[in-house]
């Protein structure tokens, strides 16, 4: 076999990583808790994006979150409470918006973090950088989300927003907060 | 139980799996262009004939499905409530029931896909169908994520039941979040690192033994079925 078939270490490195972030995301997609004084369990799917911008960066961040629509999308059970499959992504299901959201907001949370494609040491990066980086990409999430709603379900932008973002929003707030925990404690080192 | 591949010879799994893929496509955008009652009826029918091919128990699919079916059934509700008398407007919640509807349609053809083909024929598909690098990356990949995903689900379950037995769910909801992820994070990193080296160590390749797939004269109704509902879906949207 030729040389140029062998895939290189460095790059073997970043396909295990993101597959194995893949599947994480996938397992926190069937973790649910219940947020204290709403009492609306919520799953942590986003938190595998958030870290996987993060930790990852933009180039394998956003790769991760591709893998983990492709093996949603031939049956893993990844997606939200262990669903898969393609007509998911096709605008099977009103999660559609949001999945399709995942690869673009882990590459915008990882780049405005690292601001660029070089990933950096996460715990060197100020926490006000981190919040910005989670809040953007978590807009971006909602808004696809949303969108991807009106379309599936056939509503009005409020019915979106009601049942598609309002219930959710002290969740990522807890998660934002979770995430900013993990990437401070500094017990992992991604680099 | 979450869905998964079940091994079978129903006449589903002997399909090649493009055919299968090709019918779920078509099926989504004849049901985006037949969003009426009758047209869902008919595609109603359809899908009985599709979960009989598969012998697959829609019931049983549905509850597979159960986390998706409360917002399915909230979104005509919500649509239909105003603030004010009369406080229903059922004209306004018709749409979204419809497209509820064809939710659920979509989602069982869904089920029988997944319930009827094996991984390494989907990965198979994918790095076919997707010329180059990319294919080989995503084909690669989905292929490690359905290998990692029961260990990561035990590890994950695993910090659960330790957090649990020692009290942490007295914890702070950001504070167990918090935990969970570290050590399930922790544990990935290892497993990613062990991964990469035994990979390499058995000369990871772009170009693995992918099992073949051939199309045969029993894929020739899906492949037919599918023709028919792209025409249907051209000719009802022009």
């Amino acid at each position: 076999m030729s040389p140029s078939h062998l895939v290189d270490d460095e790059t073997t490195v970043n396909v295990a990583r993101a597959a194995l972030f893949a599947a994480l995301t996938g397992a926190f997609a069937l973790v649910s808790v219940t947020v204290p004084v709403t009492s609306i369990p919520f799953t942590l799917q986003v938190l595998g994006v958030f870290l996987a911008g993060i930790l990852l960066g933009p180039v394998w961040g956003g790769a991760a979150m591709v893998l983990y629509l492709a093996a949603g999308a031939v049956g893993a059970p990844v997606f939200q409470g262990g669903s898969a499959g393609i007509g998911i992504l096709l605008g099977g299901a009103p999660s559609f918006g949001y999945l399709w959201s995942f690869p673009l907001a882990a590459v915008v949370i990882g780049y405005l973090v690292h601001g660029s494609t070089e990933v950096r040491r996460p715990s060197s990066v100020s926490p006000a950088r981190l919040v910005v980086a989670m809040v953007v990409g978590t807009i971006v999430i909602y808004a696809f989300g949303a969108l991807g709603f009106m379309y599936v379900q056939d509503v009005g932008p409020e019915a979106a927003v009601l049942a598609g973002v309002v219930p959710f929003v002290p969740a990522e707030i807890l998660k934002l907060l979770a995430a900013l925990g993990i990437v401070r404690s500094d017990v992992l080192h991604a680099g | 139980m979450t869905l998964v591949y079940e091994p079978g010879s129903t006449p589903a799994h002997r399909l090649d799996p493009r055919s299968k893929l090709l019918v779920q496509a078509t099926f989504v955008a004849a049901a985006f262009v037949y969003t009426t009652p009758r047209g869902l009826l008919a595609l109603s029918g359809l899908v009985a004939g599709m979960l009989a091919a598969a012998r697959t128990s829609p019931l049983r699919s549905l509850w597979e499905f159960r986390v998706v079916l409360p917002v399915v059934l909230a979104a005509p509700i919500l649509e239909g409530l105003t603030f004010g008398a009369p406080w229903f407007v059922l004209a306004d919640a018709i749409g979204p029931a419809l497209a509820s509807v064809r939710v659920i349609l979509v989602l069982l053809v869904t089920a029988a896909y997944v319930r009827t083909t094996p991984v390494r024929e989907s990965r198979a598909v994918i790095q076919r169908s997707i010329p180059g690098r990319p294919g080989q990356f995503l084909g690669m990949g989905a292929a490690f994520v359905f290998r990692f995903l029961p260990v990561l689900q035990d590890d994950v379950a695993r910090i659960r039941n330790a957090q649990r037995v020692r009290l942490g769910t007295e914890r702070r909801v950001t504070e167990r979040v918090r935990l969970l992820a570290v050590a399930a994070l922790a544990h990935a990193f290892d497993r990613a690192d062990t991964f990469a080296l035994a990979l390499q160590a058995r000369c990871f390749a772009w170009n693995p033994t992918l099992p073949e797939v051939r199309f045969g004269p029993r894929d020739l109704p899906a492949l037919a079925l599918a023709a028919a509902l792209a025409v249907a879906a051209v000719v009802g949207a022009t």
